[in-house]
């Protein structure tokens, strides 16, 4: 097997960092492996400050000689810490880049024309009317007329630039073309017109393509390579890795992205990101990562293969929390000895810091599901796998300590929480069951809870009954409660339906908040697809005891595939009245 | 080349040299006024005395021997710091003095005004310096005041231009226009805004000034522009130079090379005081 | 470029006006004192005193002395010294090329080495070279232009005795033919032209090192160098040709500059130029030919501006369209 075009193994690139802090060093890549074979294209992204463009610097030599460290190997030959005239030749001959920010790039005194035929006259040796000619043809493929060719840099627009920067990376046909950063601060269409011409450059190229422009890189590139704090979280095929991310970071990287198909409000990552001077110990991401475990805080982890894909995670990328294999449940009915089953079967996965719901409308078996999960229920056959762990198996502490990490919140507030005791008692109970901390901690843990969940800790609400709050009120004091062991799933049936629109909102909203920032994952059962269109990361949908449908809920409320998802999408409440008038 | 390769450094070493030469700066310019002040004291006889015979060589009692008219070099070296020192600094008030009136009031007020302010200030930009200098020293007579005056006169343009560029920018800024929203007047924003953008430059033009005037001072002394009365420095190299065969004797050494040395180092300082407060308001500047 | 030739005339007759305003606006009117028989400055000489008459006006009203005045610059006839007895237009003929002789070969030889030296200390940043270069810049564009003649002409001139000390050229010389001649004209040039090439230096030098590090530091630099061109080609064709922008926009300033320096350099050397001239002038209160100098070298220096402009617009193509041809 050859050895692929570029090859990269463990490039480092440290910079001497002297204003401020004698001494500390800024480690923008540190340890970065990838491969590209002739005519592939790689797009590698990330945030600012990843380290991106560090990599693409280095690839043509541009750093300081001395910090870069590793190997690049363009068809076999070593280039780091190449001597500057050794460098010469082989910069825009084999390897080209058009850099971020093209307004720059250019020369202000030199026109355009002059400026993509210098390489041409450089490495190829052509005559000035021969380049000049080169350079007509070039302009003409990246879509520029010979006028932008007289003109000067000042003269011409920004995509007209970052598409004469192309044809000036292209001039001398490389091997390997690396673009930074081309759509950025551009207006949707030119950044249209520049991607349609990026995919067709590279045909003609291996195409590496860095970018913080997720949409962009999907569309561009065959495989996607994530970086994260100067190393790489995860690297597969574009389309794959981007509708299903499997490392956290890209995940909520994800989430983050503002796109026409996503209807979700936007979240961010929680925490911040690293300082490049003084990485986190272990995996650098996490700090921010909601399934970190202890060997994540102490080794870093290596890139490894997982399912086609390459992730760098202890646990090997996302964790599902809860699965559940062929669940069955049937009542029977009084008297005539007929049964009732409520779920036939039903198998899912919620996996972590993710909002699942389940979608159907009443008698589709949906609240039943809800219980046997959670326990509430036992279930006529099937597994629920929490954790790893069958619930079946586990007994006694185990079972105790399990009950810990899943927490529900049942639709009617009134219905779950006893009129005899105080608010302080209700939110308390779980910690004075499971026998947690002393009375004092337990205490303290009441009053953050209710803060958590936007309601007073004065002594005089604390005191206050059931019956003397309002729905919201007490739902947030549920909610409080499901809280107040720190659980790693909360399985919510309809736990908005019962209150007002005004009330519906900020309850929803607050449960998203929590969930986004504790990490926990979340299976929201409701019949309200409208409502659940703006929290959930996918969507169930629930039919007479069987899910029919199940996918990322952009797709299921786009592009149903059932018709039943299909039914009831059009029954959604929707505000464009001119669209039901026949 | 290392020269290309610095781009992709983040280093800058700016901040530790920068410190140099303000202490550098400060310090021989803190001494020349120390001796000036002290000038009483420090001198061992009055300059204008003739406290010995003509043209004597260095001795104890003249450590830098006497002038042709018998008055001692050294003292005349150290009372002279008094005229550079007041020249300088009273020229550097009144250019930045002139300077800031007019630029604040173009700055801010915008529109006809400023043009036609601005029109006075590329005019006189145009002017040639030294020719116009003699012309109004000729015309207006030598005295100290006057050698204030007229070095105040031909380098406010400069520094009018720069102050006036400051004040729009600031003008211009968000913060002001909310000021302005909140309903705070032209006095308001020039005192609270305004003013202390300018704060900086105002320092950086004084002491950039004040090494232009002393430069000034001392050349018209020489061409016998300035005040006869007043040992300045530069009046000492003219009588210096008026000796005929000075220099085929080495009796420029003591005569002639002081008042120079002190001159030079004198506008040293200043401009190294002004070069590092410059570094400090732009901390972006590349050098 | 228009505006800017319309701005220059313009600029050229307020020196014209000011020219003429300034004498008759200051306090103790000079010039009647040189036809008061009571006053220190009286003109002794009735010819003398007589063309002075005529060339003032003092009698006439304003107006038409200002257009008496403006008719005579146009026309050459710019009075008559009160010293030397000569029109002062002549004078001014005489004594102009020498100036120009020096300023323009000092101008010339300061850019020169300034470019260059400003190009090697750049591209060597942070050397040995490049902060010994840029100290002793400072310290030779800070001395006073007269303090550095001094030293130079004490030691290559008194101690060595290899250059004259003093003069155009050797006085009452006789020529063998026209090489003789330049060839003295050459060794009286070489001091003051040395004097005022090193005080001119130490600006030029250090304007083009921190625009060219300034530029070094540019995106296109880095795209240049990345394109693989030759280092000689980074240098010359991109940074440095970015880099004479800014220098020539400040020819103009740094020609205003030669002129100062030409002033006190002349009188140091007793070079037969323009600032020897006004210098004596002022010696003597020979008001015509003050005026005279001051408006000569004005126009100089505006031109150099107009010149400088006009350049700048050829070598900034972002100029060159807003100027408009």
């Amino acid at each position: 097997m050859n050895e692929p075009l570029l090859c990269v193994r463990d490039l480092r690139v440290y910079f001497a960092q002297c204003a401020g802090r004698d001494g500390a060093v800024v480690r923008a890549v540190d340890g970065v492996s990838f491969d590209l074979a002739v005519g592939e294209s790689l797009a590698i992204v990330g945030e600012t400050g990843s380290g991106k463009t560090t990599i693409g610097r280095a690839l043509l030599g541009l750093h300081p000689p001395g910090n870069t460290r590793g190997s690049i190997r363009l068809a076999g030959r070593e280039l780091v810490n190449l001597p500057e005239e050794a460098w010469r030749p082989l910069r825009w001959r084999r390897i080209a880049m058009a850099v971020q920010g093209a307004g720059s790039a250019f020369d202000p005194v030199y026109r355009i024309g002059e400026q993509i035929a210098e390489p041409l006259r450089e490495h190829l040796g052509l005559s000035r009317a021969e380049a000049a000619d080169r350079a007509a043809v070039l302009a003409r493929r990246v879509g520029l007329e010979p006028r932008h060719l007289r003109a000067y840099p000042h003269q011409l627009s920004g995509g007209e630039k970052q598409r004469a920067m192309l044809a000036m990376a292209l001039s001398c046909e490389p091997e390997v073309l690396i673009v930074d950063e081309p759509t950025s601060g551009q207006d949707v269409l030119s950044r249209a017109r520049l991607i349609e011409l990026l995919r067709r450059v590279r045909q003609e190229t291996a195409l590496i393509l860095i970018s913080h422009d997720l949409a962009a890189a999907a569309q561009v590139a065959e495989r996607v390579a994530v970086l994260y704090a100067g190393k790489l979280a995860e690297v597969g095929a574009a389309q794959e890795v981007l509708e299903q991310p499997r490392h956290p970071y890209t995940w909520g990287l994800m989430n983050a992205y503002p796109n026409m198909t996503t209807a979700r409000d936007l979240r961010g990552i929680r925490g911040r990101a690293p300082d490049p001077t003084d990485p986190p110990p272990g995996c650098r991401f996490q700090p921010r990562c909601t399934q970190a475990v202890e060997l994540c805080r102490q080794a870093e982890p290596p890139l490894v293969e997982v399912e086609g894909r390459l992730i760098a995670c202890h646990l090997g990328g996302l964790q599902t929390l809860l699965q559940a294999h062929d669940l069955r449940k049937a009542f029977s009915t009084n008297g005539n000895g007929g049964v009732v089953t409520a779920v036939r079967s039903a198998s899912l996965e919620v996996y972590e810091g993710e909002v699942v719901a389940l979608v159907g409308e009443t008698g589709s078996g949906k609240t039943t599901l809800g219980r046997l999960l959670v326990g509430l229920l036992e279930t006529d056959g099937g597994r629920v796998v929490f954790e790893g762990q069958d619930l079946a198996d586990v007994t006694g502490r185990a079972r105790n300590a399990l009950r810990r990490r899943i927490q529900f919140i049942a639709q009617d507030p009134f219905d779950v929480v006893s009129p005899r005791l105080t608010v302080a008692e209700i939110v308390r109970e779980p910690l004075d069951v499971q026998r947690v901390g002393t009375a004092a901690e337990r205490d303290e843990k009441v009053r953050e809870v209710l803060r958590a969940v936007g309601l007073p800790t004065e002594a005089a609400f604390l005191g206050r009954h059931a019956h003397e709050l309002s729905g919201g009120q007490l739902q947030r004091v549920a909610i409080a409660r499901a809280l107040v062991l720190e659980p790693k799933l909360i399985v919510a049936d309809e736990p908005v339906s019962m209150l007002d629109a005004s009330e519906q909102a900020k309850v929803i909203n607050l449960l998203k908040e929590i969930q986004n920032e504790r990490g926990m994952g979340l299976l929201l059962v409701s019949h309200d697809l409208a409502l659940v269109r703006k929290v959930a990361d996918r969507i169930l949908v629930m039919r007479q005891g069987e899910i029919v449908e199940g996918g990322p809920a952009n797709r299921v409320v786009t592009r149903p595939e059932h018709t039943y998802t299909h039914a009831l999408l059009q029954a959604a409440p929707a505000l464009d009245w001119a669209a039901d008038r026949p | 080349m290392s020269a290309l390769s610095h781009q992709t450094e983040r280093a800058d070493r700016r901040a530790s040299s920068l410190g140099l030469e303000i202490t550098l700066g400060t310090a021989i310019f803190g001494l020349f006024v120390l001796i000036a002040l002290a000038a009483p004291l420090l001198a061992p006889y009055d300059p204008h005395a003739f406290s010995g015979r003509p043209l004597e060589r260095p001795s104890v009692a003249h450590l830098l021997g006497t002038n042709d008219a018998g008055q001692d070099i050294l003292s005349e070296l150290i009372y002279g710091a008094r005229i550079s020192l007041a020249v300088g600094l009273g020229a550097a008030l009144g250019t930045v003095a002139l300077g800031l009136l007019v630029g604040a009031v173009a700055g801010y007020a915008g529109g006809l005004l400023d043009t036609l302010l601005m029109r006075v200030v590329d005019v006189m930009l145009a002017l040639p310096r030294l020719p116009l200098l003699i012309l109004l020293a000729a015309f207006l007579g030598s005295g100290l005041v006057q050698t204030m005056g007229i070095i105040s006169l031909l380098f406010w343009p400069a520094t009018a231009r720069v102050i006036r560029a400051q004040v729009q920018t600031v003008r211009q800024r968000g913060y002001v226009k909310m000021a302005r929203n909140f309903g705070g007047g032209s006095g308001y924003v020039l005192r609270r805004h305004i003013l202390p953008a300018i704060v900086p430059l105002i320092a950086f033009g004084l002491v950039a000034a004040a090494g232009r005037a002393v430069a000034m001072e001392a050349g018209l002394a020489f061409l016998g522009l300035g005040d006869p009365t007043a040992k300045s420095w530069g009046l000492m190299m003219r009588f210096a130079l008026n000796l005929p065969g000075l220099l085929l004797t080495d009796r420029w050494l003591w005569w002639l090379l002081p008042p120079g040395l002190c001159i030079t180092l004198l506008i040293l300082a200043l401009t190294y005081l002004g070069i590092g407060l410059e570094g400090r308001l732009h901390p972006g500047l590349k050098r | 470029m228009r505006t800017r030739v319309v701005a220059y005339l313009v600029t050229l007759w307020i020196v014209l006006s000011l020219n003429f305003l300034l004498p008759r606006l200051l306090p103790g009117e000079p010039l009647s004192a040189l036809l008061d028989p009571e006053s220190s400055d009286y003109v002794f000489s009735a010819e003398v005193r007589a063309a002075l008459e005529a060339y003032y006006g003092l009698d006439r009203p304003l107006p038409a002395q200002y257009f008496a005045y403006l008719k005579g610059a146009v026309t050459g006839d710019l009075g008559r010294s009160i010293r030397l007895n000569q029109p002062v237009a002549k004078l001014l003929a005489a004594h102009l090329p020498w100036t120009l002789l020096l300023t323009g070969t000092a101008l010339g030889l300061a850019s020169l080495s300034g470019l260059l030296g400003g190009a090697e200390a750049a591209w060597k940043r942070g050397s040995l070279a490049d902060r010994l270069l840029t100290v002793t810049s400072v310290v030779a564009g800070n001395a006073p232009v007269y303090f550095v003649g001094m030293m130079l002409l004490i030691f290559l001139g008194a101690k060595l005795g290899w250059l004259p000390l003093a003069g155009g050229r050797t006085p009452f010389a006789h020529y063998d033919g026209p090489l003789a001649a330049v060839a003295d004209v050459g060794r009286h040039l070489i001091l003051p032209t040395l004097t005022l090439t090193l005080s001119l230096l130490g600006i030029q030098f250090l304007l083009v090192r921190n625009n060219l590090v300034s530029i070094l530091g540019e995106e296109f630099m880095l795209v240049a160098r990345a394109k693989g061109l030759r280092p000689a080609r980074l240098k010359w064709n991109h940074a440095l040709r970015n880099a004479l922008l800014p220098f020539v926009a400040h020819l103009a300033a740094h020609a205003g500059l030669a002129i100062t320096g030409a002033v006190f350099i002349e009188t140091l050397f007793q070079y037969p130029g323009m600032g020897r001239l006004i210098f004596e002038a002022v010696g003597a209160r020979d008001y015509p030919v003050i005026q005279g100098v001051f408006l000569v070298v004005s126009a100089a220096v505006l031109t150099a501006n107009l010149l400088a402009d006009w350049l700048n617009g050829r070598l900034d193509p972002r100029l060159a369209e807003e100027v408009g041809r």
